[in-house]
């Protein structure tokens, strides 16, 4: 018998002919509307419009696609500021509404996943406090922090699941004037991304094709509360996260694939704050090191705080080792925006970074020393002007 | 006219409770979804019964002989599709290849079995739908009974070939706590299939604990190591990636308590057993209860094993439940008697009688 060469089109067609058993997990938002009937707390729908995609047992997640109340990142605001701009600047290029609020409290995971410092409660309260912030705006909460992200599903569990927690936190809110609400989805800024994809590639100016891209979805977007996460059976046959995949594909350049995609980025909480000598070692030789040998990329691209900072800001320990490293990294929100033609440095903010990215630019057709050309001209004239930092005006001027 | 009994499904189950209430003086229709007899053994292509690795399609032979009677009216390629009624007279509607028809029945055996488990639903990463050289029990069935063991990615003897254990079964966080109960019988005898085949090739079979009951330990289990040097490890597999075109297995050594990554040309996922969707659809139509897997319930258990909440209804094989061949048959001459019995208005054969 001739060994068939359509072996995994084949497995994909008769797994549609058995059709889809039963997702094996409960779903959550079911027990969330269920608590709103009970006069538990306040459900804040998903505006319309919204975008309805596929999460990883096949039920429909809905992302909302204006009207967003940002919840940003302690990591990227104070490391690489031209992430959180970047997704900034992709909502304002199409044109959508959005809060971006200066009364955000810090989510606490990170003291929660490194040390288990804090407590449920005092968790539960902050996530509370937030989600209470964006519902008296108006506008729908979109976490920017993939550690906030999955942190808050995780709390989400877990107020569904206790009553006592759940009159704790209702106490607490009470106390600080926040109404008692859940939102109705949770939802991380890269799942707009990748239900936006299509008008980024429609607005797209730049040739991506030749752009090798190895991708890193990151832990605490898929390992934690894992059936809420986005798949699609167009990418990787629906068995990885579809989110930055996706984007990637969509835009047009090409995604490589390497054996550690699974691994951590090395940051791993814990060992970022005590064993930082490991975060390097496995940020560089479990994953850059391997994307060169296996996939020679010329961008890893990812969609969390520190999975950009540890891949990025670990390869300068490598390089005075000698080591085979060398890959700018960035988010797909920077890739999308200087796809789009956004500034490589009024925007995306690339000098924040720490690796080597101007080969990367040229490759993509971005002439780098103008754009740097500018944006020292920019520096000189804030140096002058009343003005003391640039606006959205300056972006695009 | 004798008594007639509707036996749904055409799998081992379904033929030998056909065959039974032939046998004693009954009439049996016998519906089946798919236009030849033999089931789940015929569909996947099963080579090698476990534990005594006779053949499978002799045995299928065998079972299919056992309804060659003028009293099993035997309809392929034909679902029931409505039910109305109560023991002693069922209406039941059949739509086959000539369209829909009414038949009057005093009882009901439901055999619609089983499917495999669907490995692209599995919490860890093993890439079913990624990698053609990741295949599962059934898939490796087919080539055995092909008399060959390749790569599917290009037709090479593999050097290195891993059986992954319980997936899709025992697993709390897919809502599949049951164990299948052959997959660690079937893994142990397609290695020692392979070995013969293939005496260059290593096999490893990793394991939570293997559950060979019954003779499967001195028949399948032993000779495997003694025999055909097939290597048990204890460990858990959580991943599977693609490296230097071969397949890197990554997960823990839980008796030497390290990590565990080593490179595999094929890997073969032995999965559990799931309720069919016949199953899942018959038994709606008819009105059982279903457990919380979706198997129908039998709740005279354990001294009835066959008896659903629907009296006049009765279950054999695995749609009731992860089920060996044993198993299978023994419930189906079960459930025929039974089944005979209800349709003659004898009390007891019930499940409400029995408990």
């Amino acid at each position: 018998m001739p060994i068939p060469l359509n072996v995994l089109e084949t497995r994909r067609e008769t797994r549609d002919d058995r059709g889809s058993a039963a997702p094996p997990t409960e779903d959550v938002r079911e027990k969330v509307f269920e608590l709103e009937a009970r006069g538990e707390w306040q459900v804040q729908r998903v505006p319309e419009p919204w975008i309805g995609v596929t999460t990883k047992y096949g039920r429909t997640k809905k992302i909302p696609v204006a009207r967003t109340w940002h919840h940003k990142s302690c990591g990227q605001c104070g490391h690489i500021p031209g992430y959180s701009t970047s997704i900034f600047w992709l909502i304002r290029k199409l044109g959508l509404d959005y809060n971006d609020p200066r009364d955000q409290t810090s989510c606490t995971a990170w003291n929660y996943y490194a040390s288990a410092t804090s407590n449920q409660g005092a968790q539960a309260a902050v996530a509370m406090r937030n989600f209470g912030a964006a519902f008296e705006s108006g506008y729908f909460p979109m976490i920017h922090c993939g550690t906030s992200y999955g942190h808050y599903k995780e709390v989400r569990e877990e107020l569904v699941h206790s009553a006592a927690l759940r009159d704790e936190v209702r106490r607490i809110c009470d106390k600080l004037g926040k109404p008692f609400v859940m939102p109705e989805e949770i939802v991380h800024y890269s799942e707009w991304v990748y239900a936006m994809r299509g008008e980024f590639a429609k607005r797209q100016v730049l040739d991506l094709s030749g752009i090798d891209v190895t991708v890193h979805p990151a832990c605490h977007y898929h390992k934690l509360v894992v059936e809420d996460a986005i798949y699609d059976p167009d990418v990787y046959g629906g068995q990885r996260t579809a989110v930055v995949s996706a984007v990637v594909t969509a835009l047009g350049a090409n995604v490589k694939d390497y054996s550690t995609w699974f691994d951590c980025c090395g940051f791993g909480f814990r060992h970022i704050l005590v064993q930082r000598d490991f975060t390097r070692s496995f940020a560089t030789l479990r994953k850059i090191e391997v994307m060169r040998e296996e996939a020679d990329p010329d961008v890893v691209l990812t969609h969390d705080t520190g999975c950009v900072t540890t891949l990025d800001q670990s390869q300068f320990a490598a390089r005075a080792h000698d080591r085979k490293v060398g890959v700018p990294v960035m988010s797909e929100a920077q890739f999308a925006a200087l796809a789009m033609g956004a500034h490589p440095y009024r925007v995306a903010q690339l000098h924040w970074h720490n690796t080597e990215y101007r080969p990367l630019l040229e490759k993509m057709g971005i002439d780098w020393r103008e754009r740097w050309r500018e944006f020292e001209d920019d520096l000189e004239r804030l140096k002058g002007d009343a003005k003391a930092y640039m606006t959205w005006e300056d972006a695009d001027a | 006219m004798p008594e007639t009994v509707l036996v749904i499904g055409g799998g081992p189950a379904g033929l030998e409770a056909a065959r039974s209430i032939a046998s004693i003086g009954a009439r049996a229709v016998l519906v089946e979804r798919r236009d030849v007899l033999g089931g789940t053994p015929d569909e996947s292509s099963y080579a090698a019964l476990t534990p005594r690795m006779g053949s499978a399609q002799e045995a299928l032979d065998v079972l299919r002989a056992g309804v060659d009677d003028p009293n099993v009216d035997v309809r392929l390629a034909t679902t029931l599709t409505a039910c109305s009624g109560s023991v002693g007279d069922f209406t039941v509607t059949l739509s086959g290849p000539t369209g829909e028809s009414t038949e009057q029945v005093g009882a009901i055996v439901v055999a619609t079995g089983f499917q495999h488990f669907d490995p692209g639903r599995e919490t860890q990463v093993y890439g079913y739908y990624e990698y053609p050289d990741v295949i599962t029990l059934p898939d490796a069935e087919r080539m055995l009974s092909d008399h060959r063991f390749v790569r599917p990615s290009n037709g090479e003897i593999p050097r290195n070939v891993a059986f992954i254990q319980c997936v899709g079964s025992r697993d709390r966080r897919l809502g599949n706590e049951y164990c299948s109960k052959v997959c660690c019988g079937v893994a142990s005898k397609e290695a020692i299939e392979i070995r013969r085949l293939l005496p260059d090739t290593k096999v490893y079979i990793f394991y939570i604990d293997m559950r060979m009951y019954g003779y499967w330990e001195n028949e399948i289990y032993w000779p495997a190591q003694e025999q055909h040097n097939v290597n048990y490890i204890r460990g858990i597999v959580t991943e599977i990636v693609s490296k230097d075109g071969r397949l890197l297995m990554k997960g823990e050594d839980t008796t030497m308590g390290r990590p565990l990554e080593v490179l595999m040309d094929v890997i073969v996922l032995s999965v559990g057993m799931e309720p069919s969707r016949g199953t899942r659809d018959v038994a709606g139509i008819l009105g059982l209860e279903q457990n919380k897997y979706g198997f129908v319930s039998t709740p005279g258990e354990p001294i009835d094993t066959v008896s659903t909440t629907v009296p006049g209804i009765y279950v054999a094989g695995a749609a009731a439940g992860p089920k060996d061949l044993e198993d299978s048959v023994g419930m189906a001459s079960a459930a025929a008697l039974r089944a005979v019995g209800a349709a003659r208005g004898r009390s007891g054969a019930g499940a409400a009688a029995v408990r």
